[in-house]
């Protein structure tokens, strides 16, 4: 993807007018079906922009490519995004988004790898995404393929014990064919994730485990890609990108409110929200 | 049938076919939780120890990770103890493997009360219930060691998951090598023409015994060992009941919603008989001597040569 760039902050450019494309859909969305998760859908938007339409190596006329590199998105909860990333880049027509959680759609509730096409793994049930991830990477050590896979993680799912048992097996195989992402957006269901199970020091814990860890802001594009890159080419132990976020990001009203983790918005906060996103030319820091 | 003391153990007779297996076939992979000394995995672990991953105490991260792989396209045998990989890792086991369809088997020892000493903690009394209400998920249950080892191949063989009811101790063998096994098959080990006793498992060897005492009160019972709890063998059964017009399923695990529940549901529907089911009775058992514990939770030869005769003359019998 970044060889028809000038330049790094063209390529930079080139993703933040992206991630507003994937953010609007997502609202888009999310407002058809009347129901989804828009405060971590938004939270992960640019970090699953840069992945899509530049780090990740994909054919999206090839879902099954063997030489892909494999996303899962533990905290499935958060498909929108996904989806719209994945419509965006041609793996199904654009209109099948207006069918999320819909009777008979592609589009799932919560991602299903047998109906959508660029789904590599079913997801929705917490904790156990970086399990999955594990599996994958072991595989790809097996057969010995070059490809990276990449687990996106909420910061609430990890106070399932299961993470951590993935985290201690990621390295006991040396798993640096592995990145986890952590999209630590600070709410989950219940409120503030620091109130309803403090999670905190989340890079000793992983480091404990013997990971190589790195703390980025993930909505500043040119960190998140700077980042990803040393996290391909990292060796001999798994990465944790702990990424700082806002649940909601991008549209104000919605950015760090609880109530948004599960909720759709109505005529007019719909138009509200994509004016918001439209319009915001501002650097994001 | 003749029977003869087993040298083995069915979990170990798998392993072993297992191991044989793994040089037919080099592209299925094992995951084990640290208890591969006594599944006999090791074994398999340690002629291939690249296409063998101990993931520790820790089955759901197993479950989950055996499903990342098999989501590959690879074909991954997860090994463990029937209450921890059909309790503790049930859900990635039914969202990410029987959800999907992949192709896991499960190497699943210590089935009932057959880890009689190690008490309830270690006794999967309630396994089938479980693993028959998953979707996709085909379940078999081998009595000895020929049809633990050929079960294997069924297994492999098969697309999708499958679960696979083994035995800590060895009791007995009955089968030889000309004997053959598949999905949705069954063996009619003896028979008979007053009443069909279908059970699977370790009890099989219970219901040889009680018709040899049921022979001497000229009482004649036709055997069923319905390896193949889900699908079963719907053929063999209504033919045999068809005969009988009697029915008495026996097992090894919980009376609810084991292979008894499921065939009274279907006589109701197919072919109405004299019925009935013995199978622990709403409860746990207790550590212990496996005769004594398979004998006062009701399961044994003596229940069910009492059974038996009450059965048949409710039918109007002897």
């Amino acid at each position: 993807m970044n060889n028809k760039f000038q330049n790094f902050e063209e390529r930079v450019q080139y993703l933040k007018e992206k991630a507003k494309e994937v953010r609007v859909n997502i609202i888009d969305m999310i407002f058809i079906a009347q129901s989804g998760h828009p405060g971590g859908a938004l939270s992960a938007a640019d970090l699953m922009t840069a992945l899509y339409f530049d780090i990740l190596k994909i054919d999206p006329k090839n879902p099954r490519w063997p030489d892909r590199d494999r996303l899962i998105l533990s905290k499935g909860h958060a498909c929108p995004v996904w989806y719209s990333c994945l419509a965006m880049r041609g793996y199904f027509p654009m209109k099948e988004l207006k069918t999320l959680r819909k009777f008979e759609s592609i589009l799932q509730g919560h991602p299903d790898m047998r109906k959508t096409p660029g789904i590599d793994m079913t997801t929705g049930s917490l904790g156990q995404g970086l399990s999955l991830g594990v599996g994958m990477a072991l595989e790809g050590k097996l057969v010995k393929k070059n490809y990276h896979v990449y687990v996106i993680l909420g910061d609430g799912e990890i106070n399932e014990g299961q993470v951590w048992e993935a985290a201690a097996s990621a390295s006991k195989y040396k798993l640096d064919n592995l990145t986890a992402i952590i999209d630590k957006n600070g709410l989950q269901m219940d409120g503030f994730t620091d109130k309803v199970m403090p999670m905190d020091p989340i890079n000793k814990k992983f480091e404990a485990f013997n990971w190589q860890v790195m703390t980025i802001n993930g909505h500043d594009m040119k960190e998140i890609l700077i980042t990803l890159e040393k996290a391909k080419k990292n060796k001999n132990k798994p990465v944790c990108i702990i990424a700082n976020t806002v649940k909601g990001k991008g549209v104000s009203f919605m950015e760090n409110i609880r109530k948004w983790h599960g909720k759709a918005p109505n005529q007019q906060e719909y138009e509200i929200a994509i004016k918001e996103i439209e319009e915001n030319n501002d650097e994001i820091k | 049938m003749k029977s003869s003391k087993a040298d083995i153990a069915t979990r170990q007779a798998f392993s072993e076919r297992m191991l044989e297996y793994g040089a037919i076939d080099k592209n299925f992979v094992v995951f084990e939780a640290d208890i591969g000394y006594s599944t006999y995995s090791y074994l398999f672990g340690d002629a291939y120890p690249e296409r063998y991953f101990n993931m520790g105490i820790a089955e759901s991260n197993t479950m989950a990770a055996a499903a990342g792989m098999a989501a590959e396209g690879r074909t991954v045998i997860v090994c463990g103890y029937g209450v921890f990989i059909t309790m503790r890792a049930v859900e990635a086991m039914r969202t990410f493997i029987c959800y999907p369809n992949l192709n896991v088997k499960f190497l699943s020892s210590h089935g009932g009360v057959t880890p009689a000493v190690d008490g309830v903690t270690h006794q999967a009394t309630e396994d089938i219930a479980i693993m028959t209400t998953l979707p996709n998920m085909k379940v078999l249950a081998p009595a000895d060691t020929e049809s633990a080892k050929k079960i294997f191949d069924v297994a492999i063989k098969t697309p999708g998951p499958a679960f696979i009811r083994l035995m800590r101790d060895p009791l007995f063998d009955i089968y030889s090598k000309e004997d053959t096994f598949e999905i949705a098959g069954s063996k009619t080990i003896r028979e008979g023409k007053d009443l069909t006793v279908v059970t699977y498992g370790d009890i099989v060897f219970q219901a040889l015994e009680a018709a040899d005492e049921l022979k001497k009160e000229n009482i004649s019972i036709e055997i069923i060992d319905m390896y193949s709890i889900k699908p079963f063998d719907k053929k063999n059964l209504l033919s045999s009941i068809s005969k009988t017009e009697a029915l008495l399923v026996v097992e090894d695990h919980q009376k609810r919603n084991g292979l008894g529940y499921e065939l009274s549901n279907f006589c109701l529907k197919n072919k109405p008989v004299i019925f009935d089911n013995l199978g622990l009775n709403d409860t746990f058992a207790e550590s212990g001597n496996y005769y004594k514990i398979i004998n006062k939770y009701g399961i044994s030869k003596k229940q069910i040569f009492n059974k038996v005769k009450e059965l048949i003359y409710k039918k109007g019998g002897k």
